[in-house]
């Protein structure tokens, strides 16, 4: 029988993991920025407040600028080591050296405030702006891969230092009036894969190994505006299945091809 | 007695040489050697414990697991973590109970407002004496040492297990805020303060106070 090792506050890391799946933040006076419901336990005094709260303010002026999902967040402040975990999915930490980087608003747990975190332009999507650490679920371990490559949109965590993303359909897919038979009915069979994403340019893509999308964070409706793409909120944004899910290809998606 | 070991992590191993175990039923997924399986009504704990598990709602279907040879139990690919208890006192929700030496005596107790939160009743299960025992949990579960000059607080939704002299106080940071939808997402805790062992599982069951 192996001794399952035993954690105090003297022995659990600093700010790194404990597991595959649980992550140890220590706070010594500082505050950390967490999505809501993903601290399990923790040693000493820290105190959880929602965005709204008034003494925060000024930090949520400078590290905090995406309103529009503010009540799925919440700041942790005292001192202590408290442990982060997100539905025994693989949690990992990320350090960004005056970077930027943009990921699926479900996938993130937990930032520093020296980070600023807004909202993307791609729907769903979250970007986050400066130098520290943040900590990122994924199922299964996370792959990083350099453009140009296209990527399943199911797998997509997020990507680093802005390459070009883009949808790519299978051209086959789209030719010919037997593509778009077999395209809507199934019959000759579709592999499933015929929509990815693209992406070139200089940067870092993030992937998980598995194509398990995390219970989607809802980043709430972006106002209209001219020129502004619309999330078609909550659960919109590329590759998320809402509340019904669309498979490509899909008397909507031909519409739309056919330009009706 | 009987020997438990881990098979990888989510399969246990225990190796019988005509003695008993009792684990959650239907949870064995292969054995070599002879051996019989009984479903135990309530639990193995008699008349009074069957009744006190219907009256509590801490249900939960055991089989007594009687042979020689190695038995092989695994629970929805879910982590298994083993505890030693020497004489003392496991608390463990019954869900996450998968395996107990014959010789350890299983009970329920009442656990308070904690309970209720937790969505798995006010009850728990405990299990008493001297040998080995396994808990399941989802994911791997991280074992947390409580000291009287470390007290630690717990999301109810995570926790699954706690040994040792610990008292636990329920906390509540249901402030007028909450009610604005403002909370701070972690309004209910378990705060234990004595001497022992948490066991906490990377991720929360559905609680009813789960997203406030």
């Amino acid at each position: 029988m192996s001794t399952p090792l035993v954690f105090d506050p003297t022995t659990l890391p600093s700010d790194d993991n404990v597991n595959a799946y649980t992550f140890c933040v220590e706070l010594k006076g500082s505050q950390w920025f967490l999505q809501k419901g993903k601290m399990i336990a923790y040693y000493g005094r820290i105190d959880f407040n929602g965005i709204g709260h008034g003494r925060l303010d000024r930090l949520l002026r400078t590290s905090f600028h995406s309103p529009l999902h503010a009540s799925d967040w919440v700041v942790a402040e005292g001192s202590g080591k408290m442990l982060l975990a997100d539905r025994a999915f693989d949690v990992n930490s990320f350090d960004l050296d005056d970077g930027n980087l943009t990921i699926r608003a479900g996938n993130l747990l937990a930032y520093q405030p020296t980070l600023a975190l807004k909202q993307s332009i791609v729907p769903g999507f979250l970007t986050l702006i400066g130098t520290g650490k943040f900590v990122a679920a994924s199922n299964g371990p996370v792959v990083f891969m350099e453009p140009p490559v296209r990527v399943d949109p199911q797998a997509l965590v997020g990507w680093a230092d802005c390459p070009s993303p883009c949808h790519h359909y299978d051209h086959g897919y789209m030719t010919g009036v037997m593509g778009g038979v077999r395209a809507l009915t199934g019959i000759g069979g579709a592999s499933g894969e015929e929509h990815q994403f693209e992406f070139v340019g200089a940067g870092t893509v993030l992937l998980q190994s598995s194509e398990v999308l995390m219970p989607e964070q809802a980043t709430g409706v972006v106002g209209s505006e001219p020129g502004v793409p619309s999330g078609h909120a909550p659960a919109g944004g590329p590759g998320q299945h809402g509340s019904a899910p669309r498979l490509p290809g899909q008397l909507g998606d031909l519409q739309r091809r056919f330009g009706l | 007695m009987a020997t438990f070991r881990l098979q990888g992590s989510k399969v246990l191993a225990v190796e019988m040489t005509g003695d008993a175990v009792r684990a959650k039923n239907g949870s064995m997924v292969a054995y070599d050697g002879q051996m019989a399986f009984k479903k135990m009504s309530g639990g193995g704990e008699g008349i009074r414990g069957m009744v006190t598990r219907r009256l509590t709602g801490e249900q939960m279907t055991m089989m007594e697991v009687k042979g020689q040879g190695t038995c092989y139990f695994a629970d929805r690919a879910s982590e298994i973590n083993l505890v030693q208890l020497h004489g003392d006192k496991l608390y463990v929700e019954s869900s996450n109970l998968l395996c107990t030496d014959g010789g350890l005596r299983t009970g329920t107790t009442f656990t308070g407002l904690r309970g209720g939160a937790s969505g798995n009743g006010l009850f728990t299960t405990t299990v008493e004496g001297t040998g080995q025992a396994a808990i399941t949990s989802d994911g791997t579960a991280v074992v947390l040492r409580v000291t009287p000059q470390y007290p630690l607080s717990v999301d109810p939704g995570a926790y699954i297990a706690h040994q040792g002299n610990l008292r636990q106080d329920f906390q509540s940071g249901v402030t007028f805020r909450t009610f604005l939808g403002e909370g701070g997402g972690e309004a209910f805790q378990i705060r234990f303060e004595g001497d022992g062992l948490v066991y906490v599982q990377p991720s929360e069951r559905n609680t009813v106070g789960g997203d406030v």
